[in-house]
């Protein structure tokens, strides 16, 4: 295959339409050290107030321990259910497996609007509205899909032989799923919790249908403080968003370069 | 060193009693019902669908069958889950953990049964040295070449100390030179474990060269069992005689009878053949099996020779070891394998020569051809 020019005009187009698409995402890290009291763009110097204020404000810091709860909760729950749900499609390897596997994926196809206004009719009843374990479980679901994707992925590439020979070995199908299953996808299981992590950690129509007031995630104060008032705090907390989301995706994308390298290398 | 293995280790004898599994209304393996006696090495040699993998699974525990039983020493083990019936098996492609390191794998069989640490790493060692591998015992599966992964997956397959030993196409994936220095020291490794193997293969050379006994499969169906030399001097079928080695045969019908030999007629011609165990009445037609290294060429009529018919060289290929010549004869085409080096004249296409066979030669086989295959071959 021949290799894509890196020369000319081709690597200044793509770098062109990189910047279109991330530079919205990005301004908020000039914006987060404005030295002004409302969103724009330091005019004088830089100025860490606003982070200062974000970091010592009980309010603000009492969403970063929502928001980590819930990313928490969810992706834990959407990884155990989803690579059990993923390893079961992978053995049956036949049309019902495809089918299964098809439907949980439903989670992204839906309109997030459209499942939170579900979620908050089932919630009703179940009396889990404005409850953590609800939001949690309503996240957990739409993270499913991203540890499905993944963890199927990997699971492609596992020898279906391995599980017969462990059997063989003497290993119970318990012990197998541990100790041979487990470890040898555990790079898309990982990648799908990073993945079903970030997800709820910027997760805000489903919190703002079927949470209470009494939750307050970060994506949800700076939906009330857009609301409220142009709060350069506001900026503070979509740049650390971002940062932690990045953070959570840096060791995945070393990885990916890291095998890329080393197969240009192989080939 | 190896103590710990070759002492407690002796042979367990398998058997299956009308075994089958149908897939669909389909049998994969058709009320096949065999034994394999304790200590031997007994091989499943089948073409690719003859249901010998599925076999193999059913022996395992990974497939339950249809119908039939499973015995390991005349106990019931049907239904015992793979886990817990305590045999070892040596995968195709060999399926060693690759996240796990050489001694890892080893001891893996040892971890699930949680045998203590210091108890394991003995093992491990012991199973290494078997196989001759102590020395990879912290490399990756992937650093090792196929032989080498061939020998880890043996050497955790008996760590455990095994009923019995299950090997699907154990030497498939490797060179024909490597394949020929592996079969030696897999029969060397029985020899010394007095352990039961039982193998599948369809490699019919490498099944007469490791088995102490096999069975031929076809459509799911057992054909013949036996030693090799049984197998391969006294086919039953015409299956077991084509599968096994190559084979001539010649179709034709009994016209007399005597004491130990029969007579029979292709055409107009006559030719003698000394009856090994079957029997057939005058007038009934009869399949022969010839192997091509039992025919003899003649460059003129052999008068003292009982079965002879003139023939022509139609074409002839050298193969190092033996020439191959294809002839074409009033009762059809022949093959010959002749060794090199014996021919006094030269071989030549189109050229007029004498076929010639001893009445002991052929084997009376059973004609299971399927009836568009069957042909009569006449002069």
């Amino acid at each position: 295959m021949d290799r894509l020019r890196t020369t000319g005009i081709v690597p200044v187009l793509a770098w062109m339409v990189l910047t279109y698409l991330m530079a919205p995402a990005f301004v908020v890290f000039p914006l987060s050290v404005t030295d002004r009291s409302y969103l724009a763009l330091p005019a004088h110097g830089i100025s860490f107030a606003h982070w200062v204020h974000f970091f010592t404000s009980p309010t603000w810091l009492r969403g970063i321990e929502h928001s980590l709860l819930i990313a928490a909760g969810a992706s834990t729950l959407a990884v155990v259910c989803g690579t059990l749900c993923a390893i079961g499609c992978w053995r049956l390897s036949s049309r019902a497996g495809e089918i299964v596997r098809a439907a949980m994926l439903l989670p992204l196809i839906v309109p997030t609007i459209v499942y939170a206004l579900g979620a908050y009719r089932l919630f009703v009843d179940l009396r889990l509205l404005g409850t953590f374990t609800g939001i949690i479980l309503a996240h957990a679901v739409t993270g499913l899909p991203y540890v499905i994707l993944t963890t199927s992925a990997a699971l492609a590439n596992l020898d279906p032989r391995l599980e017969q020979a462990a059997r063989s070995l003497g290993a119970s199908p318990s012990q197998t799923l541990l100790r041979v299953i487990v470890p040898n996808i555990l790079p898309g299981i990982l990648s799908g919790a990073i993945f079903a992590f970030a997800h709820s950690w910027d997760e805000l129509i489903i919190v703002l249908f079927v949470a209470s007031r009494r939750i307050t995630t970060l994506p949800r104060l700076m939906w009330d403080g857009i609301h409220e008032s142009l709060d350069p705090v506001i900026a503070v907390v979509a740049a650390a968003l971002i940062g932690v989301t990045l953070l959570l995706l840096l060791p995945l994308l070393l990885r990916r370069a890291t095998a890329g390298a080393a197969e240009d290398q192989g080939s | 060193m190896t103590a710990p293995i070759a002492r407690s280790v002796r042979g367990h004898a398998l058997s299956v009693d009308r075994l089958t599994k149908r897939y669909g209304g389909l049998p994969a393996v058709d009320a096949v019902t065999l034994r394999v006696t304790a200590g031997t090495f007994f091989s499943l040699l089948g073409p690719s669908g003859s249901g010998k993998t599925t076999m193999l699974m059913l022996m395992a525990g990974f497939v339950e069958p249809t119908e039939g039983e499973v015995f390991l020493d005349g106990r019931v083990i049907t239904r015992v889950p793979p886990e817990r019936r305590n045999f070892g098996m040596v995968f195709q492609g060999y399926a060693l953990f690759p996240h796990q390191t050489v001694a890892e794998n080893v001891a893996f069989p040892l971890a699930v049964r949680r045998v203590p640490r210091a108890e394991r790493e003995a093992r491990v060692l012991a199973a290494l040295d078997l196989v001759q591998l102590t020395a990879f015992r912290d490399r990756f599966p992937k650093q090792l070449s196929g032989g080498q992964q061939q020998r880890v997956a043996l050497a955790r397959a008996l760590v455990f100390e095994p009923a019995l030993l299950l090997l699907d196409e154990p030497l498939s994936a490797l060179d024909t030179k490597l394949r020929s220095t592996l079969q030696w020291e897999l029969r060397a490794l029985h020899r010394r474990l007095g352990m039961t193997f039982v193998c599948v293969t369809h490699d019919q050379e490498e099944a007469l060269s490791l088995s102490d006994e096999l069975a031929v499969l076809r459509h799911g169906r057992l054909v013949q069992t036996g030693t090799p030399p049984e197998l391969f001097e006294r086919p039953a079928t015409h299956f077991v005689a084509d599968f096994l080695g190559a084979s001539n045969f010649i179709t034709g019908t009994v016209s007399e009878r005597e004491a130990g030999t029969l007579e029979y007629m292709v055409g107009a011609r006559r030719f003698r053949h000394r009856l090994d165990r079957e029997n057939s009445g005058i007038g009934e037609p009869v399949l022969i099996a010839l192997r091509p290294n039992k025919l003899v060429l003649h460059p003129v009529e052999p008068r003292h020779a009982i079965n002879r018919i003139p023939c022509r060289i139609s074409s002839w290929t050298y193969k190092g070891m033996e020439i191959h010549v294809l002839l074409e004869t009033p009762v059809g085409r022949l093959t010959l394998y002749q060794p090199t080096g014996l021919t006094a004249y030269t071989l030549e296409a189109g050229k007029p020569v004498w076929v010639a066979w001893d009445p002991d030669a052929g084997v009376l086989v059973q004609d299971d051809r399927p009836d568009g295959e069957r042909c009569q071959v006449g002069g």
